[in-house]
């Protein structure tokens, strides 16, 4: 099977040889390895990338899925070498220790914002809460999110 | 890991009726995936054995919630976020949004369908209770035509229900609500986000000058599988409201859930919680106190 | 504050950060070898068994080409083990745990060596299965590694006076046991490794998710019977470790060593999350008994305890963790008679060893719990209680340490804490409130059904539902390794001639951030901004082996060695610009903001990078090589008696919860973490240390728990084994109270572990608060709130292999 669909922006075509799911194809075929895989299983949020302006797990599609559709990976998010206010407040606030889960939380807050530029702290604490960090007990990524809001 | 299944895409029910007319044992609807995928990933028996994969997200009918002379009709490819977010159903079925926005993460309830969560009948299906209260049924199709069915018959043990080979279920059809109910959605997980649910249940209750007019309650993740309990719902229509009532109400319950699942080694906690908290959401919905 | 530095103790942002938000950071699943092949494990679905015969011959017949590697193998030790070799790289005479893995077959498609895997028949002979650590030590236990007299691993005695005396002239005697969990490091990263022979005859590079990488290369040169310089071990980016990513990966870099040597090629081995957790290490569970005498001024007088900890089917680290338990085990309370045992024994269980915490966690939640407990006895606050028994400059440690040579600020630790939260009258006011009004918490746990049925006096005033309840926990911290083993570390800093530097140091960034802490101290003492520093990746090949990155030693230790290498280049430096200008001997100078100038005349300046440049013009060598070597500790293993570390940490948390007593529900409402790391070097990065402790501490507290049904795990992914999510601690606060310290780098000491070992005991002194209730096992999850027990499935939902 054939697929077409935008990638970060990029029409691309591949043909599918076998079933796969959307984080192989990322990964394995289109080399996009800043999308992670924590679970295999949609509990972790590490795969999560943005499927038609929607946070969804990468482990839990299948490739054909994303056929005429609009992907965003976190290779997606900076403009150029600019990066996006998001990722700066990420960086400083520290929302990032080991960085395993950041590509993750990156693309849920991102979708959260495509939905809802004035998110609240609930709002924002629900759009990451399938998104597991063992590493920074969630507090200065709240707080990043939350600065993107404010502009701060 | 994945197996090499075909995989169908038809964008029209007549074109899903004709790929079901040829459809073999080991074919699957695919709505949200979100159990069917990482099943296969982890090689469950119930899905390595799969050959034929439909996916029915690109038929705009079943993509669809609409309004039909009251009644509400959601298609089978309506995923929990849709449902949030939908207005129709926050207004007339406000329980079915409370269970919506407790399923998984957003990322799961992205994808995930109503339909699909009951359709596998775990007994964790939080959308369960509500479409049980609101008497839902649901809408069949086969290529030789269609069937309605009410949910609660529809339900037959944990991971089994009445679907054939060759059916699938396109719509939930909830009938016109009545206004003047009260009523809530609980449900407990372990912790305070994506949790599976330990304990679920919905209730409806029409008060009429202090007397129960009309009551219904159902439970999901206490029982085997969910259901509705007419025998107490009709036990207390006609008794007055009151804190004594709502103890006799939950303590019911327990008994009724007792009958029904016998003791498992999670009924020393769940039964008396159960009870506890169905008290509790009486009290706070009905009784008036704030909690 | 302190003014007087440029960049110590501010906010700064992590060296890595860029790389890891732009999805660049290369983890190591995100690299790979053209013609890599793939490693999948065969294991057998058994706890404990004799190993009669492995059978290739049908999966020979399905693929006659098939790639096995096993146990027949390996060249050199077929066994590993930090202090016993114990654990087999692939089993070969036992199955001991489910984990185990017998062979590990090689090929282009992991998919079709999961299928053939389920082809290798392996014969064996159950054995009884020993899960019960108190069993452990029978005279009928099955014996876990018949090659060991008994199934101990380690005892640690410790006699400091005369405890029998001690409990006779006690006004009181307090008695209680605890036990703690097994739980799982869920790093989100599950573990990578990728092997590559290097050509001609220059042995091999392994580039892995390794938190240790010197120990992996010791394990992976016994194993392959090579001198350590042919083995190269290369860090990728870590997704987190806890302290987890040391044994296993030791065993899997052996594993994918072995394979690649044998084909000729690179060799990828990457886990599911389910083999993960079934293979991987975890927290010793452990059960302590407590006996405190006391007086009725509040005095402890004699303090007895005995710990045994389960340390599952291999002995991995479990005499360091128990060492540390055995010298902390009293608190940090100064009592004249102590008699400690800890016991670490063998089971089939899944192994232990070292975990963020290491040792700690565990005897910490005893004691502060029984401190609790003896307070109310005594109408204390827990506060005041702790204050007439807690560590002050010149307090005795259990094992005879005299507290010196450093801040000794336990209770200005324990008043700032107090203060912050307003826990006095939160404590007394919420404890005076508490009642269980009509709803008979324990009766409910009988198995009678009709005793399940609730009647009206169960039933809980709607409004008397949620109860607050507040509590604190205190800890003293022996800082890096202590008597456990030599502690030293290095570091290599080279000043380019543009007045850029590479840093180096031989501990391992593990995701906490040490990369970053030590740029700061290196720029700090060179008056340059960090990002003028450019970190070299972890490299076995490029720096002395600096001991493991364990025991929260990376800014002690490392930091101490950055230092050291900055102070020689900052004073070849002056000496050259001193002679250059030619200044007095005894003239100094200002390292600040890029430039050199002489201090009292800051009209003579120079910018770093020109002083580079002439220095290097001149010959000078702008490279150098930093040294830290830890103060003289020392330990007598028959009395348990000596100075265990050269410097402690103190630290103080409180706990603010809401308990729903009709579910037993716990809300973690605010988490007050209050310590003293030394000097705070980069704020972010400790502050970032005290959320994320904090938050894996709440778990350890009320969640997270691997079960076990005859052996086989019942938790093997996220959607079982529950880690806190976004939602579940509403606030943490951490508050740094500084000290004035001489070690390390201006004093800079210990922290990621300390935030984690408090957590738990604050909380269930919080719930005591909250329901006059004391809980005694962790985690204190729904079930063991309100029935006072665990319960599990019946049948393993999904089996173990
Ligand atoms: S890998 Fe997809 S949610 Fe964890
Ligand atoms: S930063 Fe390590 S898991 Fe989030």
């Amino acid at each position: 099977m054939i697929i077409n669909f935008k990638i970060n922006g990029k029409e691309t075509l591949i043909n599918l040889t076998k079933n796969k799911r959307l984080i192989d194809l990322l990964r394995d075929d289109l080399k996009l390895t800043g999308t992670k895989e924590g679970c295999s299983i949609g509990e972790c949020g590490a795969c999560t990338v943005i499927v038609n302006g929607k946070a969804v797990n990468s482990c839990l599609v299948l490739a054909q899925q994303v056929d005429e559709c609009d992907v965003i990976t976190v290779e997606g998010l900076a403009e150029g070498n600019k990066l996006s206010e998001l990722q700066q407040n990420f960086l400083k606030y520290g929302a990032i220790q080991c960085g395993f889960c950041t590509p993750g939380m990156l693309m849920s807050a991102y979708a959260l914002f495509l939905e809802n530029p004035t998110p609240s702290r609930e709002e924002i604490e629900t759009a990451i809460e399938g998104n597991l960090c063992r590493c920074t007990g969630y507090k200065p990524i709240i707080q990043a999110i939350t600065s993107t809001v404010s502009g701060e | 890991m994945i197996p090499q299944f075909k995989y169908y895409r038809p964008k029209s029910i007549n074109e899903l009726k004709s790929i079901l007319g040829d459809m073999q044992d080991n074919s699957r609807i695919l709505a949200g995936g979100t159990d069917i995928v990482p099943g296969f990933i982890q090689q469950s028996s119930r899905f390595t054995s799969i050959t034929n994969l439909i996916d029915i997200n690109c038929i705009a009918d079943l993509k669809a919630i609409k309004n039909v002379d009251g009644q509400v009709l959601i298609g089978s490819a309506i995923t929990f976020a849709e449902i949030m977010k939908n207005e129709l159903i926050q207004t007339h079925f406000p329980l079915l949004t409370k269970a919506a926005s407790t399923v998984g993460s957003i990322q799961i309830r992205n994808r995930a369908t109503v339909v699909g969560n009951f359709v596998n009948n775990a007994p964790c299906a939080d959308s369960v209770p509500p479409l049980l209260v609101y008497d839902a049924s649901i809408k069949i199709i086969s290529p030789n035509g269609e069937r309605n069915i009410p949910l609660n018959e529809f339900l037959l043990n944990p991971y089994e229900t009445q679907l054939k080979k060759n059916e699938c279920v396109t719509e939930i059809i909830i009938p016109a609500p009545k206004e003047n109910f009260i009523g809530d959605f609980y449900k407990l997980g372990r912790r305070s986000a994506v949790s599976i649910s330990r304990i679920s249940l919905a209730f409806l209750m029409h008060e009429e000058n202090k007397f129960i007019k009309e009551f219904k309650i159902a439970s999901g993740a206490i029982t085997p599988i969910g259901k509705r309990f007419y025998e107490i719902e009709n036990a207390f229509v006609g008794k007055e409201i009151s804190s004594e009532t709502f103890m006799e109400i939950a303590s019911t319950l327990g008994e009724k859930v007792l009958e029904t699942t016998g003791l498992r080694w999670s009924t020393d906690y769940k039964l008396p919680v159960v009870q506890q908290m169905l008290y509790q959401l009486l009290e706070r919905n009905v009784g008036g106190i704030s909690g | 504050m302190d003014n007087s530095f440029n960049i110590v103790g501010k906010a700064v942002i992590r060296q890595d950060a860029l790389e890891k938000v732009t999805g660049r950071a290369k983890f190591a699943d995100d690299i790979n070898e053209p013609g890599q092949l793939y490693g999948v494990m065969v294991r057998v679905p058994t706890v404990h068994a004799t190993i009669d015969e492995i059978d290739y011959s049908e999966l020979l017949r399905v693929k006659p080409d098939s790639i096995i590697v096993d146990s027949t193998d390996i060249k050199g030790s077929k066994k590993i083990g930090a202090i016993r070799q114990d654990q087999p790289i692939f089993s070969f005479d036992k199955i001991v745990t489910p984990g185990d893995v017998i062979a590990m077959l090689v090929g282009e498609s992991e998919d079709e060596l999961k299928s053939l895997s389920k082809k290798v028949k392996i014969k064996f002979t159950e054995l009884p299965a020993l899960t019960d650590p108190t069993r452990s030590l029978e005279p009928n236990a099955p014996k876990i590694h018949p090659q060991y007299e008994s199934n101990l691993i380690v005892h640690y005695p410790l006699r400091k006076g005369d405890v029998e005396k001690g409990f006779k002239e006690s006004d009181f005697i307090h008695e209680e046991t605890y036990t703690t969990q097994l739980v799982e490091h869920a790093y989100i990263e599950p573990e990578t490794v990728l092997a590559i022979p290097l050509e001609g005859n220059k042995g091999i590079k392994i580039i892995g998710s390794i938190q240790n990488p010197f120990t992996a290369r010791k394990v992976v040169a016994s194993v392959l019977n090579w001198p350590l310089t042919k083995v190269r071990i290369v860090q990728a980016e870590l997704g987190g470790s806890f302290g987890g990513k040391d044994d296993t990966m030791n065993i899997l870099s052996a594993r994918a060593a072995v394979a690649a040597l044998k084909i000729g090629k690179p060799i990828k081995i990457h886990y599911s999350r389910e083999e993960s957790i079934l293979e991987s290490y975890k927290r010793h569970p452990y059960i302590l008994k407590y006996k405190v005498g006391c007086m009725k001024n509040g005095k402890i007088i004699a303090m007895k305890i005995d710990i045994l900890a389960d340390g599952g089917a291999y002995s991995s680290m479990s005499p360091f963790v128990t060492w540390r338990s055995v010298v902390q085990a009293t608190g940090p309370y100064d009592i004249e008679n102590v008699w400690t045992d800890v016991r670490a024994v063998y089971t089939n269980n899944p192994y232990t060893g070292a975990m963020r915490g290491f040792g700690s966690p565990q005897p910490i939640f005893a004691q502060e719990s029984i401190m609790d407990e003896i307070a109310i006895k005594l109408n204390l606050t827990p506060d005041e209680f702790r204050r007439i028994n807690g560590f002050k400059a010149g307090s005795f440690t259990a094992s005879g340490q005299k507290l010196e040579n450093h801040d000794v600020n336990l209770l200005d630790v324990l008043d700032t804490a107090i203060k912050e939260t307003n826990f006095t009258s939160k404590w007394k006011e919420y404890k005076s409130k508490t009642s269980f009004n009509g709803y008979q918490l324990d009766k409910i746990s009988d198995t009678n059904a009709e005793q399940l049925i609730l009647k009206k006096k169960d039933y809980i005033n709607p409004n008397k539902l949620l109860w607050k309840g507040i509590g604190l926990s205190i800890s003293y911290r022996g800082c890096s390794l202590g008597a456990e083993g030599i502690d030293a570390a290095e570091a290599y800093l080279s000043v380019q001639n543009d007045g850029s530097a590479y840093l180096l140091s031989g501990l391992a960034e593990n995701g906490q951030g040490m990369r970053t802490t030590h740029s700061i101290i290196a720029a700090e003492v060179l008056g340059i901004s960090p990002d003028k520093i450019y970190y070299l990746e972890t490299d076995t090949g490029l720096i002395p082996d600096s001991g493991p990155t364990v025991a929260s030693r990376s800014t002690l230790m490392g930091g101490g060695a950055v230092k050291a290498a900055s102070d020689i280049l900052r004073n070849r430096f002056e000496d050259f610009l001193r002679l250059e200008w030619k200044l007095k001997s005894q003239s100094e100078f200002i390292f600040k903001d890029g430039f050199v100038s002489v201090n009292g005349n800051p009209q003579q300046k120079i910018s770093f990078s020109d002083l580079c440049s002439l220095a290097y013009k001149n010959g000078i060598c702008l490279a150098a090589i930093g040294w830290y070597k830890s103060p003289e500790v020392n330990w007598d293993e028959h009395t348990g008696q000596g100075s265990a570390y050269f410097t402690y940490v103190y630290g103080c948390q409180v706990a603010e919860v809401t308990v729903n007593i009709g579910t037993g529900q716990v809300y973690i409402d605010k988490i007050t973490a209050v310590h003293n790391p030394g000097k705070v070097i980069n704020l972010l990065g400790a502050e970032g240390q005290v959320y994320g402790g904090v938050t894996q501490g709440a778990g350890y507290g009320l969640w997270e728990q691997v079960t076990t049904d005859g052996g086989k795990i019942r938790e093997l992914n996220f959607d079982q084994y529950l880690i806190p999510t976004a939602k579940d601690l509403k606030e943490i606060k951490p508050v740094f109270v500084e000290g004035k310290d001489v070690y390390g780098a201006w004093g800079g000491k210990s922290l990621g572990e300390p935030t984690l070992e408090l957590t738990s005991a604050a909380i269930a002194n919080a719930i005591r608060n909250a329901t006059g209730k004391r809980f005694y096992n962790l985690p204190i999850n729904l079930e063991e709130l309100l029935l006072r027990r665990k319960l599990f499935p019946k049948d393993l939902k999904r089996g173990s292999s």
